[in-house]
């Protein structure tokens, strides 16, 4: 951990689902595996049912997104966006997550690496029934691939590597 | 990519003449995406495609989905595989779309159903009762009605009235509704001369304020602003030629793109597409004025420019 990092953020929710298309649902702890994914995701390695499975990424094995993001949304944009409705597994709260993109950080006991970012899909607008796309351009969360897995639970510390 | 969400047939009643009732539930029992009341079901049909089927289930049960259906001997094979559907049977359906909403704004709503085209409204009532709004659904059939068990609470309430048009004359829409009021809002599901009926006896009503749930596609006259034109891609940058009146959702296909379509007559909504430049010719009965500045509906739209690049 660095001695003194510029950022300290703390897990807010959690969210997965097994299949495309489904509601994304809370979870009060999720399993996270290294090199494969979350426990019961859609987009775990060997077993996905994604959306986007046919495109295999390493990166989908857990996806982060600003709870943050959802206020700005809701400010600029006039669209309430509920942490189940982004679609990504983690909502986070003080993480600069557009700054973390090929570096290393902690979620609880599990260390992750950042892809890349996420970008919004037209996908999500088939499931809200609501314009959100151009609102989530450029915020649309994080990929990482998990190199230390283990339990992540709501209220957990993010921090640097 | 999954194109479908994967339902299991949990339940088969038979729930009036020739009809059955089928809930449907995720595998595992997840939650199933949130639906409105008026939404409709694309199911999969091996072989035929896509049909769509009114949602009838209380829209706020979140873990499951009901349609009910009526075996039609005329049908384009989608009720009888449905009628053939047992208890465990997986079937795959699209995302649900709502092409026939509840006015949220009305004071008072008056629905009329035709004999299985009750099924929208069986999905509204629930959803009417929680709001408190004043609501009455009539329904028109000849002998027996459908879907009696779904429909007994209504008409124990005094909200539903069935009207056997068997034993006595149909009667006259216009009476049905009554005279229009500011809140009023009117809804009518069934057979196509009912709709024919429906839309002259409220021809004079604001707009927007009588809807109208298809069935089967109406059939569309040629647009005399059609004209030969260039389809472009605009991921792949494919291009076709088609002529005035070339059905745009096959020079997709053709072109590699990937559309669903289910009634392929501009009414449920399934092959919905973004459009980028050029002027079409909507001709669909589903999208809104503004929805249309962005989105074209492939089965039926055409286009009036030299060129039309499509969000594909």
């Amino acid at each position: 951990m660095s001695a003194d990092p510029s950022w300290l953020g703390l897990v807010e929710h959690l969210h997965t689902t097994p299949r495309a298309f489904l509601p994304m649902q809370s979870q009060e702890s999720i399993e996270l595996v290294a090199g494969e994914g979350i426990v019961g995701d859609r987009y775990r390695i060997g077993v996905e049912q994604g959306f986007y499975s046919e495109k295999p990424e390493e990166g989908r094995q857990v996806t982060l997104f600003e709870a943050e993001v959802l206020e700005i949304i809701q400010r600029d944009y006039k669209i309430e966006l509920l942490p189940e409705e982004h679609r990504r597994n983690i909502t986070t709260r003080g993480v600069p997550l557009n700054w973390l993109v090929g570096k290393r950080f902690h979620i609880g006991a599990c260390l992750v690496e950042a892809t890349r970012l996420s970008i919004p899909c037209r996908h999500i607008e088939e499931i809200l029934e609501r314009q959100v796309f151009d609102a989530m351009v450029h915020r649309s969360g994080l990929n990482c691939r998990i190199l230390e897995g283990g339990t992540v639970r709501r209220g957990d510390v993010i921090r640097p590597a | 990519m999954p194109r479908f969400i994967t339902l299991v047939v949990a339940r088969v009643l038979a729930d009036g003449p020739g009809i059955r009732r089928l809930t449907l539930r995720d595998p595992d029992g997840w939650k199933l995406p949130k639906i409105r009341p008026g939404a409709h079901l694309d199911l999969q049909v091996p072989g035929l495609g896509a049909r769509a089927y009114s949602l009838c289930g209380d829209p706020a049960a979140g873990d499951c989905w009901e349609v009910a259906v009526k075996l039609e001997a005329a049908s384009r094979g989608g009720s009888a595989w449905v009628h053939g559907l047992a208890e465990g049977a997986i079937v795959e359906a699209a995302m649900p779309r709502c092409t026939f909403p509840l006015e949220p704004a009305a004071t008072r709503h008056v629905m009329i159903a035709g004999g299985i085209g009750v099924t929208p409204f069986l999905a509204m009532a629930p959803v009417l009762q929680r709001l408190g709004v004043d609501w009455v659904l009539h329904v028109l059939h000849r002998g027996p009605a459908p879907c009696p068990a779904a429909l007994m609470p209504w008409i124990e309430a005094g909200r539903a009235i069935c009207h056997e048009t068997g034993a006595a004359p149909r009667p006259d829409l216009a009476a049905l509704l009554g005279p229009y009021t500011e809140g009023l809002q009117a809804y009518c599901c069934g057979p196509a001369l009912m709709l024919d009926a429906f839309a002259e006896a409220t021809r004079h009503w604001p707009a927007g304020r009588a809807r109208i749930e298809h069935f089967t596609p109406p059939p569309l006259p040629f647009d005399p602003s059609a004209r030969p034109y260039t389809i472009r891609l605009a991921s792949s940058g494919a291009e076709a030629e088609l002529a005035a009146g070339d059905n745009l959702l096959a020079a997709l296909r053709k072109l590699g793109a990937k559309v669903d379509a289910s009634c392929e007559g501009g009414i449920c909504g399934a092959c919905e597409v973004r459009w980028l430049e050029g002027e079409p010719v909507h001709r669909d009965r589903v999208l809104s004025p503004e929805r249309r500045r962005t989105h074209l509906m492939a089965c039926v739209a055409q286009c009036a420019s030299d060129r039309l690049l499509v969000d594909l």
